[in-house]
Formats: C-alpha cells, structure tokens, sequence
C-alpha cells in the first residue's frame, strides 16, 4: 500500500483519476479545494478533516457496491471504538452519528461520506472510493451546521488523521479478506 | 467408368459401374449402391449453420441499472475507444460509461436524468 500525501489539492479522487495509480494507492490531502460528494455536491473539506482515496482493485461491478459497505462499517468501527461515539451507517455510503444534545433533544448528523467511482467499459475498467471524515474541524458554516459533525466537535478531541486512515484501511481490507475467504 | 475428381485440392477416385438394377459408385475406398429411381444408401450431409451475427452493429448499452447524471457526445461526433460517453448514476455511485468501439456516434438514445435498465442502448455507431 503506497500513501501520496498532499498538502492542498483541487480533490483527492480527481488526483486519482488523473494519475490512475495501482490498487491500494491511497491519495491524501491536508485539505480540498473541490471536494465533492454525489452529483458533485460540494464536500466541506478544510484543513484538520481526513481527506483520502482509495484506488480499488478490480471487481465486478456488484462487488463495488459491497466494498462500499465494507468501507462505511470500518469507518463506523473505527469512530466507534477509537473515540466511542455511537454511529449509524446511512446506506450504503454516509456515516452517522448521534450529535450532542441540544434542547431539541438528539440529532443525527453526518461525520463521513463515501462515494465509489468506476470507470465501466465492457468491464470495469477503473474504480476509486473517496473517503472524506470530518476530524479536527472546529466549526461547519450556517448551512451544514445542522447536518454536519465532527470528532472534534463531539468530543472535544484532536485526531491523528493518519492513525484514523490505517485503521480504517486496515478494517476495510480485513473485511474483504473476510467476505472473500 | 472410371474417373477423378479434385474438391478443395483433395483428389478423388470416382468407379461407377452397372449391374442389373444396381448402380454402385465407388468413391475412395467406400461403396455407395442406389436402384433406378431409388437410392439405395443415404448420404448424410450434416448440415452447417452460423449464428446470426451483426458485426457491424456498434452499441453501447448500460452496464447497470441507473439514472443517466450526464450526456458527453451527440450525433455526429466521432469517437475513440475509451472515450467516455455517459455518466450514470446507479447504486449510489458515479459511474462513466466509456466507449469500447471507434466510430461516428449515429444515435444517442438517452438524456439526461432518464432512468435505464441493465442493457438498455445508450448510443449507437456507425
């Protein structure tokens, strides 16, 4: 597994397309100038949140969606065990969790959000999963801040990002390892 | 009478000889015995067929079930193997749909935000 770090870039998964690197070659960025979710829906990405992609290997196109899955549960295991905030997996590609409450009670709001990206001829020719965690960011703008979150907001707590990145690499990958035994 | 034949670079030895009703024609080594107006031993020709196919039909069918997020080539456009032709959205993920063919796009058969089926056509070329 090769990391490439970077310090700011326009989005780790453009990287990745353009470079098209070997599977498991994971692109990391500080921060984003253009993150983006589904339907290039604009992904909050300052400095301080876990910013990567995968370069998947190649699987047929129905097993994408289950490496999806598999990366949203060791995401979810890891913000669970490592900082014990309860999560909820929004299939099959957002992370949950239970917010602070406030005096409108408990809130869900979203810490992580996944999205898979192929490149599909006959076959699948190339396939990416962008992963981006809000870590170490103190404050979301007027408009997320009731559907956003971060580790940091709910704990209190500063986050090793590159610690939180291998052991979410190291879960997906010991799930695949399971789910293909 | 006695004869030879050459099919196809293979040559033939051909007897063909009378004797009463009978009529035998020898070919090679085998013996073939017909009466008048009767045959006497069938000659079976098995018979050969091809599959119909069209392999001029250039199509580029979703791969997936899904909604059509983005059209990137129309009528008349010439396109390259590899070149990517659609975006589709399917299974929560962002998929390009990329050609396998070279060719002048003939037919676009979908827009934007239209929903497919597995092996629909999305384009066609000539």
């Amino acid at each position: 597994m090769k990391i490439v770090k970077y310090k700011k870039i326009s989005s780790t998964s453009e990287i990745a397309k353009k470079l098209r690197p070997q599977p498991w070659t994971i692109i990391l960025a500080d921060e984003q100038k253009r993150g983006y979710g589904r339907e290039q829906r604009e992904w909050f990405s300052p400095k301080g949140g876990l910013y990567f992609t995968i370069v998947l290997p190649k699987v047929d196109i129905a097993d994408l969606q289950v490496l999806t899955l598999l990366a949203a549960f060791s995401v979810s295991k890891t913000v669970k065990e490592k900082f014990n905030l309860e999560t909820f997996i929004k299939m099959p590609n957002d992370v949950l969790i239970i917010s602070s409450p406030n005096s409108r009670g408990l809130k869900l709001k979203k810490i992580c959000g996944i999205l898979t990206e192929n490149v599909i001829g006959k076959d699948v020719k190339f396939s990416i999963m962008g992963i981006g965690l809000n870590t170490n960011i103190k404050s979301f703008p007027k408009d997320l801040k009731d559907i956003a979150t971060s580790i940091e907001i709910e704990t209190g707590r500063k986050t090793n990002n590159e610690k939180i990145l291998l052991a979410i690499i190291d879960g997906i990958k010991n799930n695949l390892k399971t789910i293909t035994q | 009478m006695k004869f030879r034949i050459n099919i196809k670079g293979k040559e033939y030895t051909v007897e063909i000889s009378e004797k009463g009703k009978e009529t035998k024609i020898k070919v090679g080594d085998k013996e073939f015995f017909f009466e008048r107006e009767k045959r006497e031993k069938k000659i079976l020709i098995p018979s050969v067929s091809f599959q119909k196919r069209n392999f001029s039909k250039k199509e580029i069918l979703a791969p997936i079930p899904g909604t059509i997020s983005e059209v990137f080539t129309k009528e008349g456009n010439f396109i390259k193997k590899g070149d990517k032709v659609v975006a589709l959205s399917a299974m929560k993920m962002e998929n390009e749909i990329v050609s396998e063919f070279e060719g002048k796009v003939k037919r676009v058969l979908v827009k934007k935000d239209q929903k497919v089926k597995e092996g629909d056509t999305l384009i066609l070329l000539e």
